[in-house]
């Protein structure tokens, strides 16, 4: 029954493009345009930004450009006059300028002067601001040999996750591994309905095959696509974006095996839930997107308000992104560190699939 | 309890003969009955109809002899075994054939066959051989790597034929098998019922058009409101339920004339344009009296065939396609 019914499933499936564009194509687009929109790999992707600055206090001035050159954030571009800083910015030229005027000695009233273009986005040019201003002031104080006032690092036992990111395709590849992993809930229940529409379920339940074994024989292929999926997902963003993955991966494997029983059992709830295909396409892409929102597949959980990130373990996703963000990110990461998600993901798959079975119809 | 006269005991059919046994069958859903409480002998080699209405409780019927519904009450014997406690021994001696098209458009009728035969246990060489013989019953020898998709209705029907043979049951059940068909196809799927019957099939055919049971059938049951209300031979079943009728053809004001035989003949007069019908028997010679009495003119009396539509209409009080 098992393997007549996969064999079945996967010829069905192969000769729906649909599928594989929403499964596959769709992520691996998702995943290479956020991944790029938000790498913070500097060395190879993050050019810095022109900044035009006419220096017109000498030693003073040659510091703060030799300090905004270091920061990497920023090309210095020197400018003849102060006049042509105010030419470059107001023409679009350039976003950011830096006029130093010869009697610059902050510490007195004269500070130098930054010019933003004024087309520039708030929250671009909050940043750009904050970043010049730093970046002089350091500079300015550096010269008065103070100390660093504040050092950063991670609470000490603490797994600062974002701040460890070496690619944003360590970000990217499993939020959008899971978001379009669970898209195999809505393949699933749609083929349920299928088989009651045209009247090949009916044909099933009378043949010599109990409803476990129907109902198993029928989530199994599933299972399996879902976890060829994400484990493809996860191959595209290592091999194809070089994404590095840190931890374990046996441990891994085990997290997307539970991440397909649980997308798969969520298609037999839906399933259940609905009738006809309408109504399991409707409700089952609404599910799936507000889950995924929630569970923190669209934007990370850890950048969300504290309330959020508790809702977020109210669904599998928040869970398995935990799972797979120590994974991928913390070096040496085994089963023990992420047996709690591996452990939840499996449960919200015996608990998907238990609803389901108590209401689905096997009769119509 | 309606009880069908066809029942246990009542037709004479000795119990190792009985392919399908239906015993006091029947369901509820919910406060609603959809079927009473059947009790049903179909024997060995028979082509049994199973005649009514949309809506009766055929498929509702079948659904539960084939274990796909789950019985309120009675049971359903199936070669001898209770669909109930034996039901995969009962599952494998039926050929379920659905009226929806119950076949994968996106696969060919090769792997649709092969996909239902794995599922009675089917493998090799021997299923290889069973899906050659049901796509030749099915006369889709020369499409069978072809998508069904691409199928006309009346192919894909008897595709759905195919795919209930395909492990050679021994109750073959068809559920409105030619809905929606082309002559041709109805054709070739009455001509592989034959065939399958001679073969020493056992055949349970359920339509709503008498035409069908009455050409196929060798014993009927005519359901009606979820009860078998009359069954046995075609025979049987006319000379019990159907005299015939009347029918005359009248020239002159139909209406007026129609009016003054319905008030002579209030039992069974019908009327189809000029040709005015009436039964039973009883009804004849006030009919004609009345008719003479408007001074029409009578351009033809004849006896109408007793069949199907008139045991329905004498047992229910309707036509089978008004119901």
């Amino acid at each position: 029954m098992l393997i007549p019914t996969l064999r079945k499933e996967i010829q069905l499936l192969r000769r729906d493009p649909r599928v594989l564009v929403r499964l596959i194509v769709l992520p691996v687009l998702f995943i290479a345009i956020f991944g790029y929109v938000f790498n913070t790999d500097n060395s190879k992707q993050h050019e810095a930004r022109p900044i035009t600055v006419w220096n017109g206090a000498g030693g003073n001035g040659e510091l703060i450009t030799r300090a905004l050159d270091a920061s990497q954030m920023f090309a210095v571009v020197p400018a003849a006059t102060a006049r042509a800083v105010e030419d470059q910015v107001a023409g679009h030229q350039t976003a950011v300028g830096l006029i130093v005027p010869p009697d610059f000695d902050p510490m007195h009233g004269h500070p130098a002067t930054l010019l933003l273009d004024p087309r520039e986005p708030p929250q671009v040019a909050g940043p750009l601001r904050g970043a010049v201003v730093g970046v002089v002031t350091r500079a300015v104080l550096r010269e008065a040999a103070l100390p660093d006032v504040v050092a950063v690092r991670a609470p000490i036992g603490a797994t600062s996750t974002l701040d460890e990111l070496s690619s944003a395709f360590q970000l990217t590849v499993p939020g959008n591994a899971v978001l379009f992993g669970f898209f195999i809930a809505l393949t699933c229940a749609l083929s349920f309905a299928e088989e009651r529409r045209s009247g090949t379920w009916r044909r099933l339940l009378a043949s010599p095959v109990s409803t476990w074994q129907l109902l198993f024989a029928k989530l199994v292929p599933y299972i399996a696509l879902g976890t060829l999926q994400v484990g493809l997902l996860f191959a595209i963003g290592a091999f194809g974006f070089g994404m590095p993955i840190g931890g374990s991966l046996p441990a891994l494997a085990v997290l997307t095996v539970g991440v397909a029983c649980s997308a798969t059992a969520l298609g037999l709830l839906i399933a259940s839930l609905s009738s006809t295909e309408k109504q399991i396409s409707s409700l089952g892409s609404v599910l799936i997107m507000i889950m995924g929102l929630v569970g923190g597949a669209m934007f990370p959980r850890a950048l969300m308000p504290h309330v959020m990130q508790q809702v977020g373990l109210f669904v599998p996703h928040g869970w398995a992104l935990d799972g797979y963000y120590q994974l991928i990110v913390g070096k040496g990461t085994g089963f023990a560190d992420v047996a709690k998600p591996i452990a939840a993901v499996y449960g919200f798959a015996v608990l998907f699939t238990v609803i389901g079975v108590r209401r689905f119809r096997f009769d119509q | 309890m309606n009880r069908d006269n066809a029942g246990p005991g009542q037709n004479g059919a000795a119990a190792s003969d009985a392919v399908l046994e239906l015993v006091g069958l029947g369901k509820d859903y919910g406060a609603r009955t959809a079927v009473q409480a059947i009790d049903l002998v179909i024997r060995r080699g028979e082509i049994f109809g199973l005649l009514g209405p949309n809506g009766a409780g055929k498929t509702t019927t079948i659904s539960m002899a084939c274990g796909v519904v789950p019985p309120s009450r009675g049971t359903a014997r199936i070669a001898g075994h209770d669909i109930r406690s034996d039901a995969f021994a009962a599952k494998r001696a039926i050929g379920l054939v659905p009226q929806d098209l119950a076949l994968y458009d996106d696969l060919s009728p090769r792997q649709n066959l092969a996909f239902f035969g794995q599922l009675y246990g089917l493998t090799g060489a021997e299923l290889a051989r069973r899906i050659d013989w049901a796509l030749g019953v099915a006369g889709l020898g020369d499409r069978a790597g072809d998508l069904v998709k691409t199928f006309s209705g009346g192919m894909k029907r008897r595709l759905n034929l195919a795919a209930g043979l395909i492990h050679q049951p021994t109750l073959l059940v068809l559920d409105e098998p030619t809905v929606g068909v082309d002559p041709q196809s109805r054709r070739h799927i009455f001509d592989s019922i034959r065939a399958l019957q001679a073969r020493g099939m056992t055949i349970l055919y359920t339509s709503h058009y008498m035409e069908e049971v009455e050409e196929l059938c060798d014993r009927v049951a005519i359901m009606d409101a979820g009860a078998v209300v009359a069954s046995g031979t075609l025979a049987e079943l006319r000379a019990q339920h159907g005299a015939g009728g009347l029918e005359v053809e009248i020239d002159g004001d139909g209406d007026a004339i129609a009016a003054a035989a319905a008030a002579a003949a209030p039992l069974g007069g019908t009327r189809t344009g000029a040709v005015l019908r009436f039964e039973p028997r009883p009804a004849y010679a006030p009919a004609l009296a009345a008719i003479e009495a408007t001074g029409a003119q009578i351009k033809r009396i004849g006896a109408q065939r007793a069949d199907l539509e008139t045991v329905f209409l004498a047992l229910t009080g309707r036509g089978l396609r008004d119901a």
